[in-house]
């Protein structure tokens, strides 16, 4: 933050229900204050979200998951995982899920697994629409710096009718995410079907992992570069309760990832879903489960 | 209200009891962090942040204190429980040197199979080795056990092992000074809040700098909290002894008291409130031993000047669940990544220099190693030369 002036007039702006400019936007995520940073963040989201902050339970499998065993009843969204070897498994495998779960929502697949299966000579709009009518609810995954051209995929997804957009970032490194958020604030005002955006990588570098500090301001960024996007997400499970937590304090509004069942081999000294609601209220907010539509369930 | 304080602490004003506590239970979290890391820039404006090449080496678990926080303690004859040799502690120092370490801060259990003599021989030791070599060790409790174990008053002990070589003492142990929490966690037998601080004043007396530290997240009030802080305020007003202050939350895992642990949120705010409370300690590190790396960095945005140490090797906080590890290239990018000037210090907080892996090549580590391998349950030689107090003592002296 440059001075004193400078982050009060931003902060009023905000507060009147202005946006600030890709400029701006720029220049705050130069800046290693993230204090100041992240209060415009909170302002912005307190304005949308006050102090709820929505959670889902997702129960993830792969692509290959044979769908005998029992989807776990606290799962409000299953989520199909991998890269399907064809159109025909793919399908197949949303029929399944989407018989196994009922009236739940069934997600699956990255844009850009999707775009492999086109890549054989099928045609985008089939993949999507193929997809679409076995079930699919929604693509799990939009990855901004790996899907080629973003206004593309968007506009597919929106005539395939995918309404609830869901964007992420694959593993662009934090100099690169600040443009492609500032691209996805662009793209809402045009198409109005974003319904959520991840602003943290989905692939963790053991190598160099993302800092604290990354992490908190790429959150920051993405709720101050796209106001008009709902919901600004935290993987729970990739991230752990600590940074989620603290990252519900710089912007976001989401917990992604809640796993819908107890997997530890010796179980938990809490249950993942008091540890999320604990997190959350210990942070200030009010905690509401929702489902894989974005509404809320019970708070 | 809270504005009202916030711009009292702000104009450099000292804050009481009563606004602490107002400040830690109504500030957005934000404003505390902006408030600590205004006292932070005013102390340490030339926006450098430190750490130290250090050992973390525990020469026992055996412990007679059987705090219900701990899960590192072995309880006497237990056959997990060890001393380490004075060839396996030099191995130790010459791994750290290694990697550009200058420092040992050495701590353990309160064994009763290891009179003072013993201390005293492993810091002779160390030093005719390592003449150049600090130690950083034996937190006050440890002092109280060999006091009250061989008989002599605090301020001889310390006497005794600074002229063995002892450097400074770390301020282990300190837990909550509160005597109400102390008895809960069952460590007021082991040292009681007046004898905590009782070892510090007579530690800083004798010319020692010494840390002091908070393990909260247990069975304390807010308003406990902040006495402990203010009982360190108070003792650092009157001796100016303490270099730096570091607070961590309690580590449930595999513990008998249990429970859950603190958030990360709570850390940042307790960490800010800290930075706020002790105006008059100039140093205060960051605990990515058991927040992580993530939330260790962002301490630096919340009052914290210093990201601690490389350990190189940790027991006790790994045995209570947390296993984080950073080594000095991953601290130096984390300081650096936050907007800080990375440099080494020593335990006085005195710059050394650079990191030393920009100055040669330094082995990368991505554990942090511990006390023993599994299942190595050797007894060292020296042992003998030493009596035993325990029955089970006794009688592995016999068999050695």
């Amino acid at each position: 933050m440059t001075d004193r002036s400078t982050f009060d007039g931003m902060m009023s702006r905000l507060q009147a229900g202005d946006r600030l400019s890709a400029d701006e936007i720029r220049d705050l995520a130069a800046t290693p204050d993230i204090l100041s940073l992240g209060m415009l963040a909170d302002t912005l989201r307190r304005r949308l979200h006050d102090r709820r902050v929505t959670y889902v339970r997702v129960a993830q499998y792969s692509v290959d998951h044979t769908w005998t065993d029992a989807i776990p009843p606290g799962a409000t969204e299953v989520r199909i995982t991998g890269v399907p070897g064809s159109l025909p498994l793919a399908v197949a495998a949303v029929e399944q899920a989407r018989a196994a779960v009922g009236t739940r929502v069934v997600s699956g697949y990255s844009w850009t697994a999707l775009a492999a299966l086109a890549n054989g000579g099928t045609p985008m709009s089939r993949v999507l629409g193929e997809l679409r009518g076995a079930g699919l609810d929604a693509v799990a995954e939009v990855p901004m710096d790996s899907v080629g051209n973003l206004d593309t995929a968007v506009d597919a997804l929106k005539a395939a009718g995918f309404d609830q957009i869901r964007l992420t970032i694959d593993k662009a490194p934090a100099a690169d995410r600040v443009a492609l958020l500032i691209r996805a604030g662009a793209l809402q005002d045009r198409v109005g079907c974003i319904r959520a955006i991840n602003p943290l990588p989905m692939l963790l570098s053991s190598v160099r992992p993302t800092t604290g500090y990354d992490d908190v301001k790429m959150v920051a960024i993405a709720r101050l570069a796209a106001p008009h996007i709902d919901t600004v997400q935290v993987d729970w499970l990739r991230y752990g309760p600590k940074l989620a937590q603290v990252a519900l304090t710089f912007g976001a509004d989401d917990l992604d990832g809640v796993t819908a069942s107890d997997a530890a081999p010796d179980g938990h000294r809490r249950a993942p879903l008091e540890e999320v609601k604990r997190n959350i209220e210990a942070a200030g907010f009010v905690a509401a489960e929702r489902d894989g539509r974005f509404v809320v369930v019970s708070s | 209200m809270v504005e009202q304080i916030a711009r009292a602490v702000s104009g450099g004003a000292r804050i009481s009891a009563e606004d602490a506590l107002r400040l830690y239970r109504d500030a957005p979290t934000h404003l505390l962090g902006r408030l600590a890391d205004g006292i932070r820039a005013r102390k340490h404006p030339e926006g450098i942040v430190s750490y130290i090449i250090d050992r973390n080496v525990n020469y026992t678990n055996v412990c007679t204190a059987r705090c219900n926080f701990c899960a590192f303690y072995r309880t006497v004859g237990s056959p997990d429980g060890y001393v380490l040799g004075f060839e396996e502690i030099f191995a130790k120092i010459d791994e750290t040197i290694a990697v550009g370490g200058n420092q040992m801060l050495l701590q353990g259990g309160h064994n009763p199979d290891l009179p003072i003599q013993w201390y005293e021989d492993l810091f002779r030791a160390i030093k005719q080795r390592y003449p150049d070599f600090k130690l950083h060790a034996l937190s006050p409790p440890e002092v109280l056990h060999i006091s009250r174990l061989n008989n002599v008053p605090v301020p001889a002990v310390i006497a005794r092992l600074v002229a063995a070589g002892l450097d400074s003492i770390p301020g282990g142990g300190a837990e909550m000074l509160v005597d109400r929490v102390r008895k809960l966690l069952n460590c007021y037998g082991k040292a009681s809040s007046d004898e905590w601080l009782g070892v510090m004043r007579e530690a800083h007396r004798a010319g020692l700098r010494t840390t002091a530290t908070m393990m909260y997240g247990t069975v304390e009030t807010d308003e406990e909290r902040i006495e402990h802080m203010l009982r360190l305020r108070d003792l650092q007003d009157e001796t100016g002894g303490f270099t730096a202050f570091i607070t961590w939350s309690y580590q449930p895992e595999h513990t008998e008291r249990a429970g859950i642990e603190a958030t990360g949120i709570d850390y940042l705010r307790t960490l800010a409130l800290a930075r706020i409370v002790l105006d008059n300690v100039d140093n205060l590190q960051a605990s990515w031993v058991t927040q992580g790396g993530k939330v260790g960095q962002l301490s630096l945005a919340f009052g914290a000047n210093d990201m601690g140490s490389v350990m190189i090797e940790e027991n006790v906080v790994r045995a209570a669940g947390a296993s984080y590890c950073m080594d000095e290239v991953e601290i130096v990018a984390n300081i650096e990544d936050a907007g800080f000037t990375a440099k080494r210090r020593n335990m006085h907080y005195e710059v050394l220099g650079d990191p030393i892996f920009r100055e040669r090549e330094v082995p990368r580590m991505l554990s942090l190693a511990t006390a023993r391998a599994d299942g190595d349950a050797s007894v060292p030689e020296e042992l003998r030369n030493y009596p035993a107090r325990s029955r089970q003592g006794k009688q592995l002296r016999l068999a050695q």
